[in-house]
């Protein structure tokens, strides 16, 4: 027995274990999570049902469904288990004060899901979960009673969302115009005032024109009031679980469903229109709510500035280092310090770019060509700009590595070949190896384009922002503007998930910014392993 | 790691460096031409180009220290200016304290207020501004001109009537042609008796406070007299007679008295004598003061010549007629109620002669002094050092006035001499003293490390100790590693080892992708909901940390007891879902279990269990969070280069080995592991400066307290989270700004110091195992 013993303990068999042990926790752990964001992510757009409970002391709650606990001390001889309790999201902030609710288990008498529970997607104040009593129109009811008035909620609910999408087309479209314009000429009122050659009818022609746009504006102001009373002209009666009446303004409600009537196929089909909605439209309520296109396009526009600047320069410090420079002392220790680099902590490009970029390059700029703008910062604060300029300089060591590998791995005999056949050496570079050596650029790109997608730390110092006024990419010269602010997916969820003052209602948008998130950067990380693959397969066979 | 591959560019350069064309007519001559153009302008760029892009990036550390080192320069003092002023009203008798001078915040316009009335001058030129008020000596000789503490130009002038007239300067910013001038005016109050009738003042304390003035008189006949306004009657004038209250301070000192302090709420009253004692009344209630203790303040002889306190009235500057200065703090000591202690805490460079004048700086805690042999010295408490040691004059200095923005000085002799200075002294606040060692701060009873760096007001002590940062980021590296590092390299070594290769081509990616997790994410997970949890399941977590190896074991030693035949089927595949399920189920038992495991371990409330047995507090965002979330963000950088280092070891060495008779453990651990060794310790060097750099982990799930605990239960704040939070706020060009460039700089050649080690370790290591 003691002989087994040992032999067993000599043999490392329990080592071997422990070690498959290591690889199984490691993967178990990629998997749950990978598992928990996509759980929580995709969960976010399905829509739940509403469940209606009657509680012991005669009272109803009507809420979905968000989970279960026990209680935590309330194990009690007679209770081994101890007693449970559930939690709901009750909607319904500006009646309750918070949208959710925990119900103790054995208080709940009884508990249903009526099919004509309704759940409002409102612009303000989170969702309303209850019933609909009777639309209004000037006060005077115009349908009343479940089914009757449900189908004049859906139609007036339609009509309200066209006339905000007239609003928004005119406030972002007509009138951004107009401040735009309006802007545009009082800083060249200014330069002009500055530069002290103004003539007098030059600055005439600049305030009548300013004149002239203000008149403009104030149209589509006037305009602009009339339809927004057009969304109070309806308004919907609604009554929460225990009959309190609330009164909104059609124009409140973005979208009504009756969760508990609806099949799985109009689930599914409502399930699509959440995710288009998250992708495509504009945030709400301190980003809690609605979309994250702009967080979207902000981190695209940054990622395709930050490629433009990353790719040549690290190519040609790479071909540099590989294909020109002298092998010797000088080229390791350069090859060192630029590998050192991409250990950097990202922190440290943050800082360096607010102090280099932001306050040293931008003020400059700013004294030298934006004088009219003075105290206001063009390019002396954060902006697209500087943040794709850090997250380049962050990037380019991987770029370089990733293109020096390429290099090295095409084979000898082709140099050899091209410049026996007479060819440059520029010639056999850019003909020859540059082709071979494009998957190992592409990996390189591919993995600073992941890196700089999920970076945060740096950009918080360089120009993103919580929420941004405007697009960094628009109609008015010169179409892009670098100097803009702009938002982030990853500093969404900072921002969402640890500065909004309702963390828990947020939490489901954090989840949804963040399946978006992962599920980019891992694309981009398994396109570079793959194209890593086919290009060592591609050389293997060659490079004798 | 791959060996790296002979380089082609040395053999490139020997190929002919022009083209080769076949000989023929002059298109081909010009061809070849331009084509050897192109190729030069191509090598030109390209070198360019690389050089350019190398020197960028090396230029980072550059920048970082050029924003860095002004935090260490030294200070300096320039004059800009020394003009003769006329002083006193006649020759005759000099009372001791006769002078104050000062200066606006923009150090364009001076004024000296003597007892023959107010001057005012203009700096840099010195030329007499022609404003002078002599009209205030109407009311009587002036005996005494006293300055109240605090920001503003505000004076009590005692006459020898026994009145004291209260007096303001304010200077307004005219702008012509967006020039701006200073306008100096002179507000005059209704004059107030200080002293009863008959008496006449010969030293004078003077405090303005919201409901009118202060003052603490000493007459000729050796009496004290405090005289407080009770109730709002404006900044300069009693509205009724009833308001003012006036008590005698008994008893008086025996010795004269030397110097006189009032804080700047009237409240306390600082006196000293000659016998080098201070007195330490509380006026709170004027009508009956109050004497909260006596302190010996010098030597035998010696006695207290000048006093002041620094802005926020918690630290007090005593200068003595042997030239020393010395800094006591108020000390709250539980013992002697509400009244505070005041205790010497730091000394600074001696003076020559005795101190005459002390003036504080309205902005931060630097103060100047000067003597009898005119010299000024200008100070730093927090770090107890004298920066800069200027010889002004050979006559006593009499007036001192540190400027507004602490930028300049002003100062006036006893031969009437005025001079201007431009004091250079950006961030007296961080000397590696106060950066690196305990300090003892305002508030505080004994020294410590503390990072504090900024409060809503001036009168806050900055307080910037590195160390708790910088001990915040090894504790989460040490606690990210010791999770990481024992997943990782024992992942690794299967991997590479034991793995079938179509296994191993799926879970290494795998693995790897979670390297390219956006840590923001991590970070998000950790904070809002793995902490949350951690802290319902700690029990179970804590349990699992022994369940899951125990369970491995067993597994392990009941498979060996399987037949022979099942052995021989088993793949890797199976292993390792064998591995995951046990895992797994150990993990979920520990956690269902986990209210039992509270009862049976922790007595049923784990927190409690911790605190009365370690004596520590639960916080929910603690360093076991961060070793977890940290860790999956280090496991994968570990891993993967591990790995590589391990299935590079040649396979006949392997099979050498094996065929010898090694057992497979044998092999493993004398052979594999050795050579790998050096792939593995840089595997764990470039994990450790990814655990040291992470920001937004840190951020996310840690509570940002920057405290020195190694206590598992409870926060820490990193130099790098300490930049996100911290740099949003500090101004441009500030200390605070520059400091935390300086944590950026640590940061800097911390990674850097241990990746060059990886890699050059990795390099020799890997030459002396090749020739196996």
């Amino acid at each position: 027995m003691r002989n087994s013993v040992k032999k067993f303990w000599s043999s490392g068999t329990l080592f071997i274990w422990l070690c498959g042990a290591g690889v199984a926790a490691s993967l178990l752990l990629v998997g749950g999570l990978l598992l928990l964001i996509m759980i929580n992510g995709l969960g976010y757009f399905w829509p739940h049902d509403l469940v209606e409970l009657t509680l012991r002391d005669g009272t109803r709650v009507i809420g979905e469904l968000t989970g279960r606990e026990t209680i935590p001390h309330s194990k009690t001889a007679g209770n081994v288990h101890g007693k449970t309790r559930i939690s709901l999201k009750v909607g319904n902030r500006d009646l309750y004060g918070l949208d959710f609710r925990w119900v103790d288990e054995d208080t709940i008498v009884s508990r249903a899901t009526p099919r004509d529970t309704v759940a409002l997607e409102r612009r303000e104040w989170g969702n309303f979960y209850g019933r609909v009593k009777e639309v209004r129109r000037a006060g005077q009811a115009i349908a009343t009673g479940g089914e009757e008035a449900w189908k004049a909620l859906l139609a007036v609910v339609d009509q309200a969302n066209e006339t905000h999408a007239t609003i928004r087309s005119i406030e972002k479209g007509a009138i951004g115009d107009i401040n735009y314009e309006i802007e545009q000429a009082r800083l060249e009122m200014r330069e002009l005032k500055m530069e002290g050659d103004a003539t007098s009818a030059e600055i005439d022609r600049l305030e009548a024109e300013i004149e002239g746009l203000r008149a403009r504006y104030q149209r589509h102001v006037t305009a602009l009031e009339s339809l927004y009373d057009t969304l109070h002209e309806h308004s919907v009666l609604l009554v929460d679980a225990n009959g309190r009446e609330k009164e909104l303004a059609a124009g409140q409600i973005i979208r009504a469903l009756r969760p508990n009537a609806m099949g799985v196929f109009s689930k599914t089909l409502e399930y699509a229109a959440n995710v288009w909605t998250v992708l495509s439209d504009e945030p709400r309520e301190a980003n809690t709510e609605g979309g994250i296109f702009p967080a979207i396009f902000g981190t695209v526009m940054m990622v395709l500035i930050m490629s433009v600047a990353v790719v040549p320069f690290g190519v040609l410090a790479a071909f540099y280092l590989r294909e020109y420079a002298k092998q010797g002392l000088l080229v390791k220790v350069v090859r060192i310090a630029v590998n050192n680099l991409a250990g950097v902590p990202s922190i440290v490009f943050g800082v360096f770019g607010l102090g280099f970029f932001v306050y040293a390059l931008g003020g400059t700029i700013d004294a030298l060509f934006y004088p009219e703008a003075f105290p206001n910062p063009t390019f002396g604060t954060g902006g697209l700009l500087w943040a794709s300029l850090t997250l380049a300089l962050m990037t380019v060591p991987v770029v370089i590595v990733a293109t020096e590998e390429g290099l090295s791995a095409v084979p000898r005999e082709y140099r050899e070949g091209a410049v026996a056949l007479g060819a440059t050496k520029f010639e056999s570079m850019f003909k020859v190896i540059l082709p071979c050596a494009m998957p190992g650029i592409l990996t390189g790109l591919i993995l600073a384009v992941s890196r700089a997608t999920g970076e945060v730390a740096p950009l918080m110092l360089t120009g993103v922002v919580k929420l941004a006024p405007a697009l960094p990419l628009d109609d008015h010269f010169p179409f892009l503007h670098l100097d803009r602010k702009f938002m982030h997916l990853g500093f969404h969820i900072y921002d969402v998930g640890f500065q909004s003052p309702n963390v828990e209602a947020a939490k489901p948008m954090v989840y949804v910014t963040t399946l978006i998130l992962v599920a980019v950067v891992i694309l981009l990380n398994l396109s570079a392993i793959a194209l890593r693959n086919h290009m060592r397969k591609k050389y293997r066979g060659s490079a004798v | 790691m791959t060996p790296p591959i002979d380089t082609p560019a040395d053999w490139v350069e020997a190929a002919p460096r022009r083209p080769i064309e076949p000989t023929g007519g002059g298109q081909a001559v010009a061809s070849r031409r331009v084509r050897a153009f192109v190729d030069h302008t191509a090598t030109a760029t390209i070198a360019a180009g690389g050089l350019a892009t190398i020197f960028a990036i090396l230029g980072i550390f550059v920048y970082l220290f050029v924003e860095v080192a002004p935090l260490f320069y030294s200070s300096s003092m320039a004059s800009i200016v020394a003009a003769p002023v006329r002083t006193h009203s006649g020759a005759g008798e000099q009372a001791p304290q006769s002078i104050v001078t000062g200066v606006d915040e923009y150090l364009e316009v001076a004024y000296v207020v003597a007892t023959n009335g107010i001057t005012f001058w203009r700096l840099p030129s010195g030329d007499p501004l022609g404003v002078e008020v002599a009209a205030l000596v109407d009311h009587g000789r002036v005996t005494a001109v006293a300055r109240a503490g605090g920001k503003g130009h505000r004076f009590g002038l005692a006459n020898d009537t026994g009145s004291v007239v209260p007096v303001g300067i304010e200077f307004q910013s005219l702008f012509t042609d967006g020039l701006r001038t200073i306008q100096p005016e002179v507000v005059v109050g209704r004059p107030f008796r200080a002293v009863q009738q008959g008496d006449r003042i010969t030293r004078l304390a003077y405090g303005v406070r919201d409901e009118g003035p202060v003052t603490v008189a000493v007459t000729e006949r050796g009496r004290l007299w405090l005289t407080k306004a009770q109730e709002a009657g404006g900044l300069f004038a009693f509205k009724e007679k009833a308001d003012i209250i006036q008590t005698g301070l008994k008893p008086a000192p025996k010795a004269p008295v030397t110097a006189l302090l009032l804080d700047s709420l009237g409240e306390t009253v600082l006196i000293a004598s000659q016998a080098g004692r201070m007195y330490y009344w509380d006026i709170q209630e004027a009508e009956s003061p109050r004497l909260m203790g006596t302190y010996q303040a010098t030597r035998e002889g010696d006695f207290v010549t000048a006093l002041s306190y620094l802005i926020g009235d918690r630290s007090l500057i005593v200068g003595t007629s042997a030239g020393e200065v010395s800094a006591w703090m108020l000390m709250l000591d539980p013992d002697r109620g509400s009244d505070p202690r005041l205790e010497k805490v730091r000394e600074f460079a001696r003076h020559e002669g005795a101190v005459t004048v002390i003036s504080p700086s309205q902005r931060d805690k630097g103060f100047l002094t000067a003597d009898a042999t005119g010299q000024i010295f200008v100070h730093y408490l927090t770090s107890g050092q004298t920066l800069v040691e200027v010889h002004a004059s050979t006559a006593p200095i009499e007036g001192l006035m540190f400027s507004p923005k602490a930028n300049g000085a002003v100062a006036v002799d006893g031969q009437g001499r005025l001079s201007a200075y431009t004091i250079e002294n950006e961030h007296p606040e961080a000397t590696l003293k106060t950066l690196f060692r305990p300090v003892l701060y305002e508030g505080y009873d004994e020294e410590q490390y503390i990072w504090q760096s900024s409060s809503g007001s001036d009168e806050f002590e900055p307080k910037f100790g590195m160390w708790p940062l910088i001990f915040g980021t090894l504790k989460g590296t040490l606690y990210a590693m010791l999770l990481a590092t024992p997943l990782a390299l024992l992942g690794a070594i299967y991997t590479a080892m034991f793995m079938s290769p179509t296994l191993r081509a799926v879970v290494k990616p795998a693995v790897e992708i979670m390297a390219a997790l956006p840590t923001v994410v991590l970070g998000f997970l950790a904070g809002l909901w793995f902490a949350p949890l951690l802290e319902e399941i700690f029990p179970g977590v804590a349990a699992a940390f022994w369940v899951v190896p125990a369970a491995i074991v067993v597994t392990c030693v009941a498979w060996q007891g399987l037949p022979p035949w099942f052995h021989r089927q088993s793949g890797s595949l199976l292993e390792l879902a064998v591995f995951m399920s046990v895992i797994a189920g150990s993990v979920y038992l520990c956690l269902a279990m986990s209210h039992r495991i509270e009862d049976w371990m922790f007595g049923g409330d784990y927190k409690q269990f911790l605190q009365s047995v370690f004596g520590t507090a639960y916080d929910q965002r603690n360093a076991l969070v961060i070793a977890f979330a940290m860790g999956i963000a280090v496991i994968p950088t570990i891993f993967s280069i591990s790995e590589d280092s391990i299935s590079n070891v040649p396979r006949h060495l392997i099979a050498g080995s094996l065929a010898m008779g090694a057992t497979l453990w044998q092999t493993l651990w004398r052979l594999v592991l050795v050579s790998a060794s050096p792939g593995l310790f840089s595997a764990l060097m470039i994990g450790l400066g990814r655990a040291v750099g992470e920001t937004m982990i840190v951020l996310m799930a840690t509570g940002n307290t920057p405290i020195m605990e190694m206590n598992l239960f409870n926060g820490f704040r990193t130099l790098s989270a300490n930049i996100a939070v911290e740099m949003p706020e500090a101004p441009h060009g500030g200390t605070l700004y520059r400091l935390l460039f300086l944590s950026g700089l640590i940061l800097f050649i911390f990674t850097s110091i241990v990746n060059t080690i990886a890699e050059v370790v990795r390099q020799r290591l890997r030459q002396r195992y090749s020739q196996f």
